[in-house]
């Protein structure tokens, strides 16, 4: 039998005695990831036919591996709001790579930056930025833009929530007003320099309300384009969410809020989950945060459609901040925040909330009696599966990127979970240790690289 | 023979899996001078795997200069199949253990010329200095590897067609889609298994006690390939006592009495340094005897009565068979015409 050949730059890093999250269960199964590849190894394939074992074995003491977390609806994070441009606008990038590397320690290793009702100049400045940022693969950039998702400006101006009145405009000739709107160059694929391979958009997602003038007609024309057609700030009703499922909507942003309540005569864009027509299921983001809706609100959405249930945060920049009042955006507005909460000021409008993915994990997880890799599900698999990425993100399987978490599950007094994380890793590097682990398994040590 | 019977499968499991381990440390292998383990799959195996990987973890044993080969594998399907005995072996063994992949052998069921793959296999073994100890699971029906009712007991590695009853049996974890199921595998022959310097046998659960009288019991049988094992100088088969239903109480007992007086006397290994060692580079054997070779006390290594009694010569067996090899002409054949 031919003997390994080391190359020498193989670092494959073993996960022991821990429990992956794969599907709605977790599994008593070893993982390896290569910092190399940065993907999860195929290891008995590796080790059959490349005659590879580990270079470190990571004893997990029966942690939880799950992969990263994926936020869909992040307006911005520590003290930086994606929709604010600064005055000297070079300055946007700089920022936004600190806040890429402050976001990874929360444990969201790839996210959406979300930018809420503008004008076109803010698209036009910011979405250059906004774009997929995982091309080279490194650990150390931190979170992992997967695209944008604009939220807005094509919604209803009666469901505008805190997005202000005077941006909101109608998509009156179709797809052209988009593109007018957020820069031909943002919308449309790009070939790229170096290989000449179709890169996808800067825009991944858009958010707009299917019954305003032609908004639904332009459903087609964004998929086509790879972007994901989600409807939310919307006075749709049931027949005009079906229609845009029909048109190939596939998301629902931030489910109740934002939207004509469920009614029983007419159950509105809540009424697409029910199995009805025929059409597909939407996926739907739901904020566990508390305030946004009732803990048994989040239940019944759940149970109506498991497989499309997304966790959300829907966090604003002041995540982290002390309470206050804060700037906003550049028509002057202020936020006020009182510890989770964020009001619009002088108004009781919840702006957005200051919660963290994995906090909306846990409070799911407690409210609804799921399970771990349920809950864990919400904010990996799922939102995976609904941006077109499954097996790639929010995958433990072999050749899924190795972005993980590794959690600890805790468990209070009064029966109360918690899921803490305690390491973080990127591209099959760890990016942050909260606590300490022991690095190898028992003796006898695994001796690597010796061949016979 | 040897007979060993414990209570449970459990224990059974233990006992062999402790016996390796003892056998691996006193042989104190090296990487020029590795202890070369023979390993099966099935579902009595699983549990032997298992003490050895905790054995492992709690370090009492390292396979670090072990080499291994395994008796089987199925023909065309993936070596990542779930059900292939490559899965098999990672799950439960060398993904949790220091086995290195270069020392370890299992037979490519995707090989292209798999009669090539089979001859390659028995030079590998070869190259490796023989198998010290083979370990094996039994079927129902008394056979060992896929070596099945009918096949020769001169049988080297070779391409195998899998009964109807196996392929029937088999279905199960293929989706009960008979399509999928592997007809043909890869195995290493009786022959192969009994040229090991020893050999170790798991039979556990009631369904298997009729293949246990008849190859403990009853005459060597191609019918029942493990009876086998009567021809080989040091076998030894450890029980549970489900499977011990359909023994003789007196050969249950026997067997019972002779391992409690061995346990009494000190005396539970009866092998010989030879077969204790394996065969030890000439040099190192000098260095150890310095001067006249000395004899173990009492034993002498006996001669396999298989390559003396059955002395056909390799080449003659053919690479390929066919189950089911034994087809019984018609009585009416023998009869002639008038
Ligand atoms: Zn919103």
């Amino acid at each position: 039998m031919p003997s390994a050949i080391p190359t020498g730059n193989e670092r494959i890093t073993k996960f022991t005695n821990c429990r992956l999250v794969k599907g709605d269960e977790l599994v008593e199964q070893d993982l390896w990831v290569s910092s190399e590849t940065g993907k999860i190894v195929r290891s008995q394939e590796v080790f059959y036919g490349k005659h590879e074992v580990p270079d470190n074995i990571i004893n997990l003491g029966g942690r939880i591996i799950s992969p990263g977390l994926i936020d869909v609806q992040l307006n911005g994070a520590f003290g930086f709001n994606f929709s604010t441009i600064p005055d000297d606008v070079s300055s946007y990038g700089k920022v936004l790579k600190q806040v890429n590397k402050s976001l990874v320690q929360t444990g969201v290793t790839s996210y959406l930056p979300t930018l809420t009702s503008s004008r076109p100049e803010v698209y036009h400045q910011a979405l250059p930025f906004l774009g997929p940022s995982g091309g080279p693969r490194r650990a150390e950039d931190g979170a992992e833009s997967l695209g944008a998702h604009c939220e807005g400006p094509f919604i209803s101006p009666t469901k505008n929530g805190i997005h202000p009145v005077e941006v909101i405009v109608p998509a009156v000739n179709g797809f052209s007003d988009l593109e007018k709107m957020y820069g031909a160059s943002n919308i449309y694929p790009t070939v790229s320099p170096i290989d000449g391979a179709l890169l996808p958009p800067k825009i991944r997602k858009i958010t707009a309300a299917p019954e305003i003038a032609k908004m639904t007609q332009t459903i087609p024309e964004l998929i086509s384009r790879g972007i994901i057609y989600s409807m939310g700030h919307t006075e749709a009703t049931y027949e005009e969410a079906s229609a845009a499922v029909a048109a190939g909507g596939t998301m629902i942003t931030h489910l109740f809020n934002a939207m004509r309540p469920l009614h029983h005569r007419n159950p509105g864009v809540f009424g697409v989950l029910g199995l009805a027509e025929s059409l597909p299921r939407p996926y739907f983001g739901v904020i566990a945060d508390g305030i946004h809706l009732h803990p048994t609100s989040i239940k019944i959405a759940f149970n109506a459609h498991p497989d499309g249930f997304i966790l959300v945060t829907d966090a604003m920049h002041l995540v982290g901040l002390p309470d206050g009042v804060y700037e906003w955006n550049n028509d002057g507005e202020r936020l006020v925040k009182t510890g989770p909460s964020l009001t619009l000021e002088g108004t009781n409008k919840i702006a957005g909330s200051s919660i963290t993915l994995i906090e909306c994990v846990t409070n799911f997880l407690n409210w609804s009696g799921a399970s771990v890799p349920q809950a864990l599900k919400a904010v990996t698999a799922t939102p995976a599966a609904m941006l077109g990425l499954g097996g790639v993100k929010g995958s433990l399987e072999g050749d899924a990127d190795a972005d993980l978490v590794i959690i600890d599950e805790e468990i209070d007094e009064s029966g109360m979970k918690n899921l803490r994380i305690d390491q973080v890793w990127k591209f099959g590097n760890s990016t942050h240790w909260f606590v300490a682990i022991e690095e190898d398994i028992g003796q006898p040590k695994m001796k690597s690289g010796e061949l016979i | 023979m040897r007979l060993i019977i414990r209570d449970d499968p459990v224990s059974a499991s233990s006992y062999i899996a402790n016996y390796i381990i003892e056998r691996i440390n006193n042989f104190n292998p090296t990487k020029e001078h590795p202890f070369v383990l023979g390993l099966p799959t099935g579902s009595s195996p699983v549990s032997v795997y298992k003490v050895l990987v905790e054995r492992y973890k709690a370090g009492d044993v390292s396979f670090e200069n072990v080499v291994t080969f395994n008796m089987d594998e199925y023909i065309g399907i993936p070596r990542e199949h779930p059900q292939s005995y490559h899965t098999y072996m990672y799950d439960h063994f060398f993904s949790h253990v220091n086995v290195h992949p270069s020392n370890i052998h299992i037979l490519n069921g995707n090989a292209i010329d798999p009669e090539t793959e089979c001859v390659q296999y028995e030079a590998a073994i070869k190259a490796a200095g023989g198998i010290d100890l083979f370990l094996g699971g039994i079927g129902p029906d008394g056979h060992i590897a896929f070596n099945e009712p009918g096949s020769s007991l001169l049988s080297r590695t070779r391409v195998k067609t899998l009964a109807y009853d196996t392929i029937l049996a088999n279905s199960r974890f293929f989706g009960n889609d008979l399509e999928k199921v592997p007809k043909m595998a890869l195995t290493v022959g009786v022959q192969t298994i009994l040229e090991a310097r020893e050999v170790v046998i798991i039979i556990t659960g009631a369904h298997k006690s009729m293949a246990l009288k008849k190859c403990v019991e009853d005459g060597v049988n191609h019918m029942w390939t493990l009876s086998s094992l009567q021809l080989h100088p040091h076998p030894m088969i450890v029980v549970d006592e489900d499977a011990t239903l359909e023994l003789q109480v007196k050969t249950v007992k026997y067997f019972k009495s002779i391992e409690a007086v061995a346990t009494s006397q000190g005396f539970e290994q009866i092998l010989p340094s030879k077969v204790r060692t394996g065969p030890r580079p000439r040099a190192i054997a000098k260095k150890i005897g310095a001067g006249p070779e000395i004899q173990e006390p009492g034993i002498l290594e006996p001669q396999p009565v298989t390559s003396t009694l059955l002395t056909a010569p390799a080449n003659e067996y053919p690479v390929r068979s066919h189950t089911p090899e034994l087809i019984p002409d018609r009585m009416g054949s023998r009869i002639t015409a008038h």
